[in-house]
């Protein structure tokens, strides 16, 4: 039984002669050596990851301003930072976008550009009191004229993630990156078996007080992350360290295409090899870690697993899904990654990064649960029209155009001999056809129809009617045969008459 | 070695068979990577083979068609690209890939401009040169 501490470790590591290697490494070690023999030959393994964590952000302390202000609302940038709290602090979130550029410049880029030691707009509203008189404030900044700048990030470094794909006929642009239509690509995040807590998944050796590589400067694990959810593996982190020490290599601000702005966060944790337990979760490959192919083409939270896959099926570019090959994109960085284990590696074998144990563990029984919510959803079920009136390809025109006219409705659902939902023909598109010399439905359908699900929820059907400016879709079933329609006169009735 | 060609179509030329009528005289098998066209005329890129490109270009200036070699493709900015492989499976010709290291590669000879992973990157390092 080998038995290790941390101060033994320490010691070690200030003797310089600790033997650190990464977690790809001890992958290698522990497939070839075994538990027992990596235990015993391995001091440390360091991990790393680099993806786009949303859930990150500063606080900022601006000093005081004279006369002095206590800022009710400020703008870095035109993003705007929390300061419900005191005078002259803030808190920048990644994600919150400029209100002047909108998608193409966020939170994560303020913060980026101060790291980069980049001038900072800084405007600032007040309501004034009699202990901060003013009431409006303008100036330019740099990160060295903040007396603190310390990046704070509620959750960080998700164990494991999840891989997305789009069943949609459109292309959709998510969190998880730009989705093709009918399953055309698939993207997933989270780096393996380089990824921290995939390393110590009961979490003996990370809890509040490990010292951490974030950002390129050392800092600190707080807390669990938001949404911890370990008893599926998706543990997290709450992390800190000073945004003054780190490097715009290892914090990039991010934009999500359609989708809203991010910070990359690159991250390595130490895992102190223990035992042979640690030794042999440390030594978990990409075989071994299990993620969920999810559709994000239904737009509701618990989204159907089509597949389980691992991380090493993933990395190889492409995987096989209803029997075709489809391409895979990483969202987090590998090459970034490796970098950030094997700078961690350097650090540790120099003797300028040292092991702590944590001083509160993180929960391993807890449970991320959804929202309370008052309401029902209401479905495109629910509130569909169930009696539609649908035309042929073949029929002609002007059968169309007489059921418009008698009927006062405007969508006709073109389908075929199995009732599958092949074209739509609108009021407008007999408009347009008179004159042309068109005979037929066929000439004038539109093919490429937007559909809803029968459980889809009513907000997502008026944001594709939105999207795509459209007033009705076809609600089809799994197969794509009618089950009824829904038009926008629908939704607004829903708004007018009140929710039931 | 493939050379990729932009046409140009007014909106005259647009309402001839120019492409089939070239590929008819000269017996080239012609790739089309791209099209966009409407009305109003618009463009194809195509394709041919390094020892195809001056038939083709001769045959296309006999119909008066304006055309331009394009040998650019997208850009990367190598010092912005975190190599995070966003825009790899969106590629349609693979010509953006990740390279055994999990860097990221670019085969401009594959590109088709087609410019879907211009947005779809995160650090926007990828960029449209001027054509």
């Amino acid at each position: 039984m080998v038995k290790k501490t941390i101060e033994e470790i320490n010691e070690r590591i200030r003797r310089g002669d600790a033997v650190v290697v990464t977690a790809e490494e001890m992958v290698e070690i522990v497939k070839s050596k075994g538990a027992v023999a990596a235990a015993k030959e391995v001091d440390v393994v360091t991990t790393g990851t680099f993806g786009a964590m949303c859930s990150s952000g500063a606080w900022l302390n601006f000093g005081h301003a004279d006369p002095p202000i206590k800022m009710q609302r400020v703008w870095l940038n035109d993003v705007e930072a929390y300061t419900g709290v005191a005078a002259v602090d803030a808190y920048i979130g990644a994600a919150q976008l400029s209100e002047t550029r909108g998608f193409d410049y966020g939170g994560g880029h303020v913060i980026e550009d101060l790291v980069r030691g980049e001038e900072i707009h800084v405007r600032a509203l007040a309501y004034g009191t009699d202990c901060y008189p003013r009431r409006e404030l303008e100036t330019t900044i740099t990160i060295h004229d903040l007396n603190q700048a310390v990046l704070l990030n509620p959750r960080n470094a998700h164990q494991r993630y999840v891989a997305a794909t789009n069943s949609r006929k459109e292309t959709i642009y998510t969190y998880m990156g730009t989705l093709l239509p009918e399953f055309r690509n698939v993207t997933f995040a989270g780096t393996g078996e380089l990824s921290p807590l995939n390393k110590d998944p009961t979490y003996r050796t990370i809890g509040t007080g490990t010292r951490i590589f974030i950002g390129g400067a050392q800092g600190y694990v707080v807390w669990e992350g938001t949404q911890h959810d370990p008893k599926r593996e998706l543990g997290t982190l709450m992390t800190v360290g000073d945004l003054k020490e780190m490097s715009p290599r290892y914090l990039r601000g991010a934009n999500i295409h359609r989708y809203g702005t991010s910070l990359f966060v690159g991250i390595g944790i130490p895992i102190p090899i223990l035992d042979e337990d640690l030794a042999r979760t440390a030594g978990r490959s990409n075989e071994e870690i299990k993620i969920d192919l999810l559709d994000y083409g239904v737009p509701r939270r618990d989204r159907p697993v089509l597949k389980q896959l691992t991380y090493a099926e993933l990395w190889e570019g492409k995987i096989e899904l209803n029997g075709r090959e489809v391409p895979v994109s990483p969202l987090s960085s590998l090459k970034v990654a490796r970098e950030i284990a094997e700078k961690l590696k350097e650090l540790i074998e120099r003797g300028e990064f040292s092991l702590t144990a944590p001083v509160r563990q993180l929960p391993v029984d807890m449970e991320f649960r959804p929202m309370k919510q008052p309401t029902r959803i209401i479905t495109a079920g629910a509130v569909m029209t169930r009696e539609v009136v649908v035309g042929r390809p073949e029929d002609p025109i002007t059968k169309a155009a007489r059921i418009f006219a008698e009927k006062n409705f405007d969508h006709l659902p073109i389908v075929d001999d199995e009732n599958r939902v092949i074209g739509i023909v609108t009021s407008w598109d007999i408009a347009v056809s008179v004159g042309k010399g068109k005979q037929k439905l066929s000439e004038i359908m539109t093919r490429q129809v937007i559909t809803a699900r029968e459980d889809e929820p009513i907000d997502a059907v008026a944001r594709k009617l939105d999207k795509f400016g459209i007033s009705g879709v076809p609600v089809v079933d799994a197969r794509g045969r009618l089950r009824g329609i829904v038009t926008s006169d629908d939704i607004s009735k829903l708004i007018g008459g009140g929710r039931k | 070695m493939t050379r990729r060609i932009l046409l140009r179509y007014s909106a005259e030329k647009a309402a001839e068979p120019v492409l089939a009528s070239v590929i008819k005289e000269t017996g080239v098998l012609v790739n089309i990577l791209y099209a966009d066209m409407d009305t109003k005329g618009g463009e194809i890129l195509i394709s041919v083979k390094d020892s195809d490109a001056e038939r083709i270009f001769s045959a296309l200036s006999k119909r008066g068609i304006e055309f331009q070699e394009i040998k650019d493709a997208i850009r990367v900015d190598w010092d912005s690209c975190v190599h995070c492989g966003a825009c790899v499976s969106l590629c349609p010709t693979k010509a953006l890939y990740l390279k055994e290291d999990a860097s990221l590669g670019l085969d401009e000879q594959k590109c088709v401009l087609c410019e879907i992973c211009v947005p779809a990157c995160p650090v926007r390092a990828l960029k449209i040169p001027r054509l």
